[in-house]
């Protein structure tokens, strides 16, 4: 591996969202391909920046911030490279459910997933089901993600996969819940494929996903 | 052992002195909740907001029609909640000021220390509000931000409105007074959005420092206005953790908040008055760190927040009182048997009950939460919880 490419993982690493271009740029003028920039350089600064989450070393914070360096490089790169490289992962669908509007930890799972190679289609907060249902229909998407925080909220989530069946899609459609009042036995309860604790996880659960659905 | 009052059971309990039987504190109560124990009001705040007339008003002079049209209301609705409260029978009461907002248009409403909330229908007649965005994005728009409190007039405020509420109710309960908007990093997480706190942190600290300043002036002067009101508790919500764990790490929140903090406790320790700490999320980390600021008790320990309070029963209850443990994400829902409800009381008060410093509490409240849910573990409380204690 270059210099250039381990100088970018540990900005990543280190949360140099400051240097992180200057190193992009770096790369890019040693003759690297934006694609393996992303790949084996951002993807795997934020692979480490994981480890040290789920291991008690980093915070949301440093997680956070780590998100940001990655998404400042990406914007950079995104403009040097077509369209079709992007997301190659799949497309994921987010939405906050209906008559919650709180979507901090919704924008945090699009940036950790976005910064994993996902692309995101974030519908935003208080989305009605068959607004969501219309989304994967129309983007082709089958990988969803459902955010809620508040416990009177929830019979949402099963709208959404009780419309998925009467659509005739619902096999063919993941779904990923994550909020403050989610657990693994709701996501059982309300017909959830997978509960989500942290955001750090959620890549982990749409590589899941992907493997079920022959998308990888 | 004889029994006691509300007061001298809570007092004692979070002193680590013997008490007749394990208090029971109420996490707040929303309107719906209070309704169904007290009666709806006549006219729903929902009805009044979404009259053309209001909206009308509301719509192009919502800042200064505020004090006149809109506070009047929350000042009911945080009575009719403490009514509520009361009636119920609770101990210990979460008695939450909150008539400092300011409204920008019918259906969105600031608070003063910078963050914007939408106001929502809460499904039962009144309205609830919902975080939408931060208020401040840059240093211009912190320098520019027309609504900062006036704290002298906001504490004047909170005076008068404790002063009323521990008249009616003070031998009746032991009131936990709690200020508006949240604690230190509470409040700045929703001011500057948490997606933006690390930025801001990192890259403007003196406006992160003068944020702070402004905040500790604010609760030392909300502080001493509910103590000389009478308020034997003062209740601060900060809510430093998510499910994952603290925000910032243990040792960016004692360098940032540390000294702050152990200013307004002693503060309060000072006047002879008690004081929780309201914290949602995975705290483990954090708990030694609130016991060496000197808050006498800590509240939430949400079952879904990762939380052990059965461990930090053992690892910290002989030094704080903990109070909480009851789920709002199933046990006090429409979704739970009663007989569920019966028998998480009787775990929590069999583990968390003897050595006493316990108060059975909900975790929470929202919108919905069926009364009849509190009532079951209330009267459980009454049945299981005397000392010494001997649950099967």
């Amino acid at each position: 591996m270059s210099e250039s490419l381990q100088d970018v993982i540990t900005a990543v690493d280190r949360m140099n969202d400051d240097g992180i271009i200057d190193l992009v740029q770096r790369c890019l003028d040693e003759g690297m391909k934006p694609i393996d920039i992303i790949e084996k350089g951002l993807s795997r600064g934020m692979d480490m920046v994981g480890q040290k989450f789920e291991a008690g070393e980093y915070y949301l914070a440093d997680l956070i911030m780590a998100g940001e360096t990655v998404m400042r490089a990406t914007e950079m790169l995104k403009t040097k490279m077509d369209p079709g490289q992007t997301g190659k992962k799949g497309k994921v669908v987010l939405a906050t459910i209906q008559g919650d509007i709180h979507d901090i930890g919704k924008k945090i799972v699009g940036m950790i997933l976005e910064s994993s190679g996902y692309e995101i289609i974030d519908l935003g907060v208080d989305v009605p089901p068959a607004d969501i249902v219309e989304a994967l229909k129309k983007n082709g998407a089958k990988l969803v993600g459902l955010s809620v925080l508040l416990t009177t909220m929830v019979e949402g989530i099963r709208e959404v996969t009780e419309r998925l069946k009467s659509a005739g899609i619902r096999d063919t459609v993941r779904i990923a819940i994550g909020g403050a009042c989610c657990t693994q036995q709701l996501a059982d309860e309300m017909g959830a494929d997978a509960y989500g604790e942290s955001a750090i996880a959620a890549s982990g659960i749409y590589d899941t996903f992907r493997a079920e659905l022959g998308m990888a | 052992m004889e029994p006691m009052s509300p007061v001298e059971r809570v007092i004692r309990t979070m002193e680590g002195k013997p008490v007749d039987r394990v208090p029971v504190f109420c996490a707040m109560m929303e309107s719906s909740t209070a309704g169904e124990i007290i009666g709806k009001p006549l006219l729903s705040n929902e009805a009044v907001m979404n009259m053309p007339v209001s909206r009308f008003i509301l719509d192009r002079w919502g800042p200064m029609v505020t004090p006149v049209l809109f506070r009047p209301n929350l000042s009911r609705t945080m009575h009719r909640r403490n009514r509520g409260q009361v009636a119920m029978g609770f101990d210990a009461i979460w008695m939450h000021y909150d008539d400092t907002w300011v409204v920008l248009d019918h259906e969105t409403v600031a608070f003063p220390t910078g963050s914007i909330y939408k106001l929502v229908p809460d499904g039962f007649g009144d309205l609830t509000y919902m975080y939408k965005k931060p208020g401040i994005t840059s240093p211009e728009e912190f320098d520019a931000w027309p609504f900062w409190p006036d704290s002298d007039a906001v504490a004047h405020r909170a005076y008068r409105y404790y002063k009323k509420s521990m008249k009616l109710f003070g031998e009746r309960t032991c009131v936990f007074g709690s200020g508006f908007a949240g604690g230190l990093q509470e409040a700045m997480n929703w001011t500057f959005g948490i997606d933006r706190v690390p930025l801001w942190i990192k890259k403007h600290p003196e406006y992160v420092m003068r944020y702070l300043d402004m905040m500790e002036s604010l609760w030392m002067k909300m502080h001493t206005a509910m103590l000389e009101a009478g308020v034997p508790v003062i209740l601060q919500t900060d809510d430093f953790a998510f499910k994952t764990g603290p925000f910032l790490s243990p040792k960016m929140i004692e360098e940032i908040f540390g000294t702050r903090y152990r200013k307004l406790i002693k503060h309060v320790h000072d006047r002879g008055a008690k004081y929780v700490l309201h914290s949602c999320g995975d705290n483990t980390k954090l708990f030694d760190l609130f016991i060496d600021w000197g808050v006498d008790g800590l509240h939430a320990y949400e079952p879904t927040s990762n939380v052990d309070i059965y461990n930090e029963k053992k690892l910290h209850g002989d030094r704080v009182t903990i109070i909480g443990g009851m789920g709002i994400d199933y046990h006090l829902t429409g979704r739970s048997k009663d007989e569920e409800v019966v028998e998480k009381t009787k775990e929590l008060i069999r583990i968390c009950g003897p050595g006493g410093r316990f108060l059975l509490a909900p975790a929470h409240s929202e919108d919905g939460m069926p009364s009849h849910k509190l009532r079951v573990m209330l009267d459980a409380a009454r049945e299981y919880g005397a000392y010494p204690i001997n649950v099967n």
